[in-house]
């Protein structure tokens, strides 16, 4: 049949050709000068200069600088959303309280936050990670107060049976239960911490990736802009690749591993 | 559970949430007014107020506001037309799929403000560089979700549809998008927020008027109580559009996803 005729596209090396395809239009467009150059460099040139780039220091440092904001801000939101949320989820009385300001700063693009945190922290990494934990906070505290919230009673219900101690519970029965929507909320929160931290780079930094794209992009490299534009976008694929082998591996046990399939 | 016994009644909830935003705010105001954090740092909530009250009069804030909100709006409906056919496009042709899916896989989950300097190269700091990267950020939410939608469609269906005569339009407005809705619209509601998101944070970044762009303009001349007051705006419009989705899903029940 067609599907099996066909099968040699789907392989990792035919999904390559649409991207080839892509970058072949491209250089077609840049060679045929149908667009001015200045505005749209080869890809011949991009990949010269993402080679320059990958041997020189600049983007490996600043890149790192960027990496280690957004992960620091994303640890820590993540640690304190999945107690927030786990809070929420156990005490009425503590949701009471903090349900007005999930739901206020859940709906704030939390990116408007930065000149807030400008004009308290200064340029700099602890605006960058303030902005990066708060956004990567709230799809944490979310995602685990839905996951624990909707823990059945049944299994509530049968670990007492099994003479399951009450601060046993958190641990063997609420936290497993919550951990397909604490990884779906990882995922989340992932994409949003290169967001911020770029976003917030760009505006409030004096290093960092986002900062180098824009210092290329103001200074006329616009193929060295595209280069280190095109190693974020492999980076944050990377990562979220990452994360769904992680949360295959963590979740082996969960029955919505069997359809669960990267995409 | 015994502490099932000790929960306060629905009134109760609902009067702690009040008391938890009032105590916020007293202890902003108190603490403004007590001189503990420099007025660059905290202006109290009543000069917020204030000074909310004085930009809304003079038309500024609401000329940004709608500045962005055009954008965005802008942007989404681009994205919702590039990204539902094609969605739609992709779940009924294997060719399509194959030749689209590469890019989105790696495209979907890259910070789009990242592209934002490109935006702005090609198409100036105004408008249209925010519609286009709006779209850009919002499409593949959108084109993903349409995606999974219309090809979870009960082949049966189709089948029978296909059967009795259905012509391929007739197949796609009849069986495919009536199907796929409850999904294709979560997918909207999805690319919402992202759409504001990313109309206010390319203001912020790349200037070019907007709510964004007065924020930062604000913060550069430490008008404190202009950052306040447009940060408590966004809120209030970003709460504004959840009550709005909220209303529409209740007022089309069909509309709700089964998840």
């Amino acid at each position: 049949m067609q599907a099996d005729r066909l099968s040699y596209l789907w392989s990792p090396v035919g999904r390559i050709i649409p991207l080839i395809v892509l970058g072949l239009i491209w250089q077609a467009v840049s060679t045929f000068k149908l667009v001015d150059p200045s505005f749209l460099p080869s890809p011949a040139r991009v990949i010269y200069a993402i080679g320059d780039l990958l041997t020189g220091h600049e983007i490996r440092d600043n890149l790192l600088v960027t990496l280690s904001r957004a992960a620091i801000g994303l640890v820590l939101g993540s640690i304190a959303g999945v107690w927030l949320g786990l809070m929420m989820a156990r005490s009425p009385i503590f949701r009471a309280y903090a349900a007005p300001i999930v739901g206020g700063t859940y709906s704030l693009p939390k990116s408007a936050l930065i000149p807030l945190f400008i004009l308290w922290f200064g340029i700099g990494t602890v605006t960058t990670v303030c902005a990066v934990f708060l956004a990567c906070l709230l799809p944490m505290v979310v995602n685990t107060y839905q996951g624990v919230h909707s823990t059945p009673r049944v299994l509530i219900w049968g670990a007492e049976a099994f003479g399951t101690q009450p601060q046993g519970m958190l641990w063997r029965v609420f936290l497993p239960h919550a951990l397909p929507d604490i990884f779906a909320g990882l995922r989340v929160a992932l994409g949003f911490s290169f967001v911020l931290a770029i976003s917030s780079e760009m505006v409030a930094s004096t290093n960092g990736i986002g900062k180098l794209i824009f210092m290329y992009g103001e200074n006329g490299a616009y193929d060295y802009m595209f280069a280190a534009i095109a190693c974020v976008v492999v980076v944050a694929f990377l990562a979220d690749r990452l994360l769904l082998i992680a949360t295959g591996k963590c979740l082996r046990w969960h029955e919505s591993s069997a359809g669960r399939e990267l995409a | 559970m015994s502490e099932a016994t000790t929960v306060p009644s629905k009134r109760g909830l609902q009067l702690r949430s009040l008391i938890s935003v009032l105590l916020i705010i007293v202890v902003w105001e108190a603490a403004a007014r007590a001189g503990l954090a420099s007025v660059l740092f905290l202006p109290a909530f009543t000069k917020v107020i204030a000074e909310w009250w004085s930009v809304c009069a003079d038309g500024s804030l609401p000329a940004d506001l709608f500045t962005s909100l055009f954008r965005a709006a802008a942007g989404l409906l681009v994205a919702a037309s590039i990204g539902i056919p094609l969605g739609i496009a992709m779940a009924r042709n294997r060719l399509l799929h194959w030749m689209f899916d590469p890019v989105i896989a790696l495209a979907f989950p890259s910070p789009k403000i990242a592209f934002l300097p490109i935006f702005i190269l090609w198409f100036g700091i105004y408008s249209i560089s925010k519609i286009l990267l709006v779209a850009f950020a919002c499409v593949f939410p959108i084109l993903i979700g349409t995606f999974a939608a219309a090809s979870s469609v009960n082949r049966v269906w189709i089948w029978s549809a296909t059967s009795l005569g259905t012509s391929n339009v007739g197949l796609l407005f009849r069986i495919v998008l009536p199907a796929a809705w409850p999904r294709i619209f979560a997918a909207l509601r999805v690319a919402l927020p992202v759409s504001l998101i990313t109309t206010f944070t390319a203001e912020m970044v790349g200037g070019g008027g907007g709510m964004g762009a007065t924020l930062m303009y604000a913060q550069r001349f430490f008008e404190s109580a202009t950052v306040f007051a447009y940060i408590l705006t966004m809120l209030g419009v970003g709460l504004l559009l959840d009550f709005l989705m909220l209303r529409i899903q209740e007022a089309f029940p069909a509309w709700s996803s089964p998840s």
